[in-house]
Parts: structure tokens; C-alpha cells; sequence
């Protein structure tokens, strides 16, 4: 390969990586505000207690397809399961198991500390209610 | 893995239960949150820079190829060992299609599927690259052959008859239908690692591997036919062990793979391999999950076919195309690189340089199930002492040994060593083949768009989120 075009090579690298840095670190600005913004909600959620999301099962489905629930780690995951019949509620990962009897009501309350995501569901009827998504 | 379909479940109306999706979940209790855009970012353009500069600095002559690899240790008893290997494979494939077919059938808690899916699938993929080729001493197949062929000479009191000869046009094939097939029970099957789908398949391939020896030969089938030998000794090549009959050699790492036989079949092997983690990776988002439930709809309106019929046929069609894709895109590249000149048609050149695919399949395996094998192989400890899982409820998976943010840069890291090994090799073979160093420094741009373009959908792949 000529002298030349390995300089070119280098050049190319080299512009890429500069590119890469200024794109890139604008980027992160983008990222610390969002951080930011979910910081604040969190913070506030800490305030004043925010409506305990609730899963609600009619006819061994959620109602409104399956449900997204997101914390971050560490923080208190909290979520209520309500239900026409008798089933046996499944958090995957934490491996928590409660059941809920017809026409009640069964309230989940931990500290979501494993990040990842993880189902939740019907397990005597293997049918997912909610996934859970915990950031790091 | 395979994770998508439950969402298809309820994409697809929810009234219906897919069994396919019970069975979705039944192995994965924790699945890594997708790596972030600025890490994609990062990892893209940390991959590019890797590139040119590879191009620019990497060895004017030759460091892999004819490289000799030499004696390191002598391996005691050899006999003994290949006997006692292989009975500790006929052991665990009994004991795997016995806990299959009577244990519980819950995927996650019986030996049958967690060590198919997990510890064999993933684990000794892992194994492999980094110890050499340990699967060939276990392979339950070639010493039940042995054995049998063994007693056949002692009965007949003398030779027995030679096999057929290996066809050429045969080569690798049949372990890329292999590799196939199993992908196919993993991700598209209704329902196919519940533990008595995993033991009937188990023997059915069992089968097939016995009918391949007695016509070919226990070596030669085992050698290019039977599909997860041929798995792992690809993977193993990128070991810096050699592993033969009575010691073990030292090789340069990767060098392995400049000795990788170009038989028939291999470049549709490859891409077996690394379309079907695509698949599996690209269905969990879009644009498998807008496609999916129309097709499969299709299959169930204008057809007739039963809810897990269509979903499995989707599926099975999905991941062809996944396949399809990938040797495309492959052959495609390697179309651009005859155009250079040097006289090599498409053909050849295509198996020229197909051993640098190996580490990208390498990645993909490594990147895509790294967590997979640290968390749900955890539950092979309790499988071994309880196979058919009379207590499964009590197996417990530790999910905190890995965190989302460790798992992205493990991923990350793999997915760009694989594009630098995979350039390395490609660069070598080049500087083998062309005796015009400038044709060779041209074929390289087309190979470095093949890797670029490969390690940008693993890329893509890990960022998809699965919601």
C-alpha cells in the first residue's frame, strides 16, 4: 500500500474519531437532561406519593393489552394487581409469587434492585400481564 | 429469546393463548435492557475508526496463515480418556431424553431443556473458542458409534465393509440444515423447548446421526455432516489449543481458522449461524412485529391453519429470510471483491475468505446470550442433582451477578473484537491470494463493507428495544 494512502487511512480515522467526539458528546448533553428530567419525577414521586399503577385482569387478560411499568434501580417499584378470578401473580426475575382472589386485589411493593427487564404474569395461566423495565 | 412472540400474543388480539408464548418465557427470567443510542454511537464509530486504521497499519505479509502450531502437553492414557469422555456423553444424552420424556415439563426446571438450550447451545460455544475442540472426546454420537462398530467387527470376526464415499457437492451442508433445524425448534417451533419436544427431537436427530455414520463413516460424518460437531470445531479454531489424539498443540489464536477446509456448504453454514441470532435478536422488535401478525393472520384466514401452526410457519419463514439476508449481503460483498481483479470467480472466493465469518458468529453468539448463560445456567447446578425436576420450584436463579450496565460493555467489547479478529483474518487470507498487493489492498475495502456492515447489525441488534 502507498505512503499516501495509509496517511489517507489515517486521516479518514482521524476525522471520524473528531466527528464521533463532537456529535457524540452533544449527545450526552441530550442524555443528562433527560437524566435530569428523570430525576426531578422521581424526586417528586418521593413528595407526594404518585398513583399506584394498577394491572387489572378481566377474563384472564390484562385489560388494555400488557402493561409497562419502569423505575430505576434502587428505587421503590410499587404496582397493584386487581382481578375478576382467582390467580396466582408471577413477578419473573425477582421471583415473587402472590395470589389474588376474585374480585380483589393484590398490592406488590420492593425494592426493584436488579436492573433488566422481566414479566409479569398469570401464572397459572401462563399469560403475561406486564413487563417491567428497571433502569440502571 | 424468542421473547417476542409473547408480545405477538397480544399484538395478535390476546383472546387467543399461545402456547408458543408460555413456552417463550419458560427459559428467560430476566432479559438485558437494550444498549443505549450514545453507546451505539460510540461502539459505531469506534468500529470505523478500528477499520481504517486496520487498514492502514496491519502487516504487510502474512501472520496467520502457515503459521505451525506446536506440541504443548502429552496427553496420558489417550484410550482411556476417549473412553471416559464419551461414556460421560452417552451418560448425559440418556439422562437427557429420560428427564425429557417422564420429568416436569416446565422448560426452566428440567435438565432436558436447560442444558440444551443454555449450557450445550451456549455454554460449550463459549468453551470451545477459548479450550479448542474438547466437544469431539463427549460427543455421545461418536463413541455410541464406536462402540457399535466395535461390537460389529468382534460379531463378524473381522473388517467390516468401508462406507460410501463422501460426496464433494455434500460437504458442510448437511450441518447447516442441522444448525438450521435446531434453530428452528428454538425460535419457531410451537412450544419447542418443553422438555418432551427437546428429548423427541434429540432422538430423531440421534437417528439421523446414526443412518449418516453407518453410511459414511463415524469420522467423516462426524467430521463435515453432523451439525454440532461441526458447530463447535468452527468455534474452537478461534482457540489457541489444538486438541489431537495424544497431546496438546499451541497455535497462534485465530490461526486454527486459516486451516478451515472450504467443503460445499460452508458459506450457507455461516450464514445459518449468524442469521438465525439475528432473527432471534430482530424479532423481539421492528420491523418482525408489524410483519409477523399479518402474516400469520394470512396463514390462519386464507389457509386454515391452526394459531400455533401459523405462528410457527411465520416464524420458521422469518428466520429463513433472516438467513437468506445475511448470505446475501455476504455474497453480495464478495461479488464487489472479484471485481478487483486477481481472476477468482465468485464461488471461490466466497469460501476464501469465509473462516473470517467465525468470529462474528463468534460475537453474535457471545453478545447476544452473555447473560443468558451467566443467569439461567446458574440452574443447571440444581438440574444435575434433580434432572427431572421433582423440585424445580425451589431452583433459584441469582440475577444480580451481572448488572445492565456491565452486560452493555461486555457486549459492546465482544461485538468490536469480533470485526477486528474477523478484519485480521481477512486481510491475511488476502495477502495469501493476491500476488498484486495493490488487488489485495482492493479486495480489503469490499471485505472491511462485509464486517462494517455485519457488526453494524449486531449493533442494531442489541439497541433494539423490545417493547
Amino acid at each position: 500500500m502507498g505512503r499516501s494512502q495509509r496517511i489517507g487511512l489515517i486521516v479518514a480515522a482521524v476525522i471520524v474519531a473528531v466527528v464521533a467526539i463532537v456529535v457524540l458528546s452533544g449527545g450526552d448533553d441530550d442524555s443528562s437532561d433527560n437524566g435530569g428530567t428523570a430525576t426531578t419525577t422521581s424526586a417528586g414521586g418521593k413528595t407526594v406519593p404518585a398513583e399506584v399503577p394498577t394491572i387489572v385482569i378481566k377474563d384472564g387478560e390484562p385489560v388494555g393489552g400488557v402493561q409497562d411499568l419502569e423505575v430505576d434501580k434502587g428505587d421503590t417499584l410499587e404496582f397493584r394487581v386487581k382481578s375478576d378470578a382467582d390467580h396466582e401473580i408471577h413477578l419473573h426475575g425477582y421471583d415473587v409469587a402472590k395470589d389474588v382472589a376474585a374480585g380483589g386485589s393484590v398490592t406488590y411493593k420492593l425494592t426493584a434492585d436488579i436492573d433488566g427487564i422481566f414479566e409479569i404474569e398469570i401464572e397459572d395461566l401462563k399469560q403475561q400481564i406486564a413487563e417491567l423495565t428497571v433502569n440502571p | 429469546m424468542r421473547k417476542g412472540i409473547a408480545a405477538l400474543g397480544v399484538a395478535l388480539g390476546g383472546s387467543m393463548l399461545l402456547p408458543g408464548a408460555a413456552a417463550a418465557h419458560g427459559l428467560v427470567g430476566r432479559t438485558d435492557l437494550p444498549i443505549p443510542e450514545w453507546l451505539f454511537g460510540w461502539a459505531a464509530a469506534i468500529v470505523l475508526i478500528v477499520s481504517f486504521l486496520a487498514l492502514a497499519v496491519l502487516w504487510p505479509k502474512p501472520k496467520l496463515e502457515g503459521t505451525e502450531p506446536r506440541r504443548l502437553v502429552p496427553i496420558p492414557a489417550p484410550v482411556v480418556i476417549d473412553f471416559v469422555c464419551g461414556a460421560i456423553g452417552v451418560v448425559a444424552l440418556c439422562v437427557l431424553v429420560w428427564s425429557g420424556l417422564t420429568g416436569e415439563q416446565t422448560p426452566s426446571g428440567n435438565f432436558a431443556s436447560i442444558f440444551v438450550f443454555v449450557i450445550f447451545w451456549v455454554g460449550f460455544v463459549f468453551v470451545s473458542a477459548i479450550f479448542g475442540d474438547f466437544f469431539k472426546a463427549f460427543n455421545p454420537w461418536r463413541a455410541i458409534g464406536r462402540g457399535v462398530a466395535g461390537l460389529a467387527k468382534l460379531a463378524r470376526g473381522g473388517e467390516l465393509p468401508a462406507p460410501l464415499p463422501y460426496p464433494d457437492w455434500l460437504g458442510r451442508w448437511p450441518a447447516a440444515v442441522g444448525i438450521f433445524g435446531f434453530a428452528f425448534q428454538e425460535l419457531a417451533a410451537s412450544e419447542g423447548n418443553m422438555p418432551k419436544h427437546v428429548a423427541v427431537a434429540v432422538l430423531v436427530y440421534s437417528a439421523l446421526t446414526f443412518i449418516g455414520m453407518a453410511l459414511y463413516g463415524i469420522d467423516r460424518w462426524i467430521e463435515r455432516g453432523e451439525a454440532f460437531s461441526v458447530y463447535f470445531n468452527l468455534f474452537s479454531r478461534l482457540s489457541p489449543f489444538e486438541w489431537r489424539r495424544d497431546a496438546i498443540w499451541l497455535r497462534k489464536p485465530l490461526s486454527g481458522l486459516t486451516k478451515l477446509e472450504p467443503y460445499a456448504g460452508t458459506v450457507p453454514l455461516l450464514a445459518v449461524m449468524i442469521g438465525s441470532v439475528t432473527f432471534d435478536g430482530g424479532a423481539e422488535g421492528e420491523p418482525w412485529v408489524s410483519i409477523a401478525p399479518d402474516l400469520s393472520n394470512f396463514f390462519q384466514d386464507h389457509i386454515g391453519l391452526s394459531p400455533e401452526s401459523a405462528l410457527a410457519i411465520t416464524y420458521t419463514i422469518g428466520l429463513l429470510a433472516a438467513v437468506l439476508i445475511v448470505y446475501g449481503f455476504y455474497r453480495l460483498g464478495i461479488a464487489g471483491a472479484r471485481t478487483v481483479g486477481g481472476e477468482f470467480d465468485s464461488p471461490y472466493l466466497a469460501s476464501a475468505f469465509v473462516h473470517s465469518l467465525v468470529p462474528i458468529a463468534f460475537v453474535y453468539v457471545a453478545a447476544h446470550y452473555f447473560t443468558f448463560l451467566l443467569n439461567e445456567g446458574q440452574r443447571i447446578w440444581p438440574a444435575l442433582s434433580d434432572p427431572d425436576g421433582t423440585n424445580f420450584e425451589n431452583w433459584g436463579v441469582d440475577y444480580t451477578i451481572i448488572g445492565a450496565t456491565a452486560t452493555w460493555y461486555w457486549q459492546v467489547a465482544f461485538v468490536i473484537t469480533g470485526h477486528v479478529c474477523a478484519l485480521m483474518l481477512a486481510h491475511d487470507r488476502a495477502l495469501v491470494l493476491y500476488r498484486d498487493a495493490k488487488a489485495a489492498v482492493r479486495s480489503q475495502y469490499w471485505m472491511l463493507g462485509i464486517m462494517v456492515g455485519f457488526t453494524s447489525l449486531a449493533l442494531w441488534l442489541l439497541s433494539q428495544s423490545n417493547q
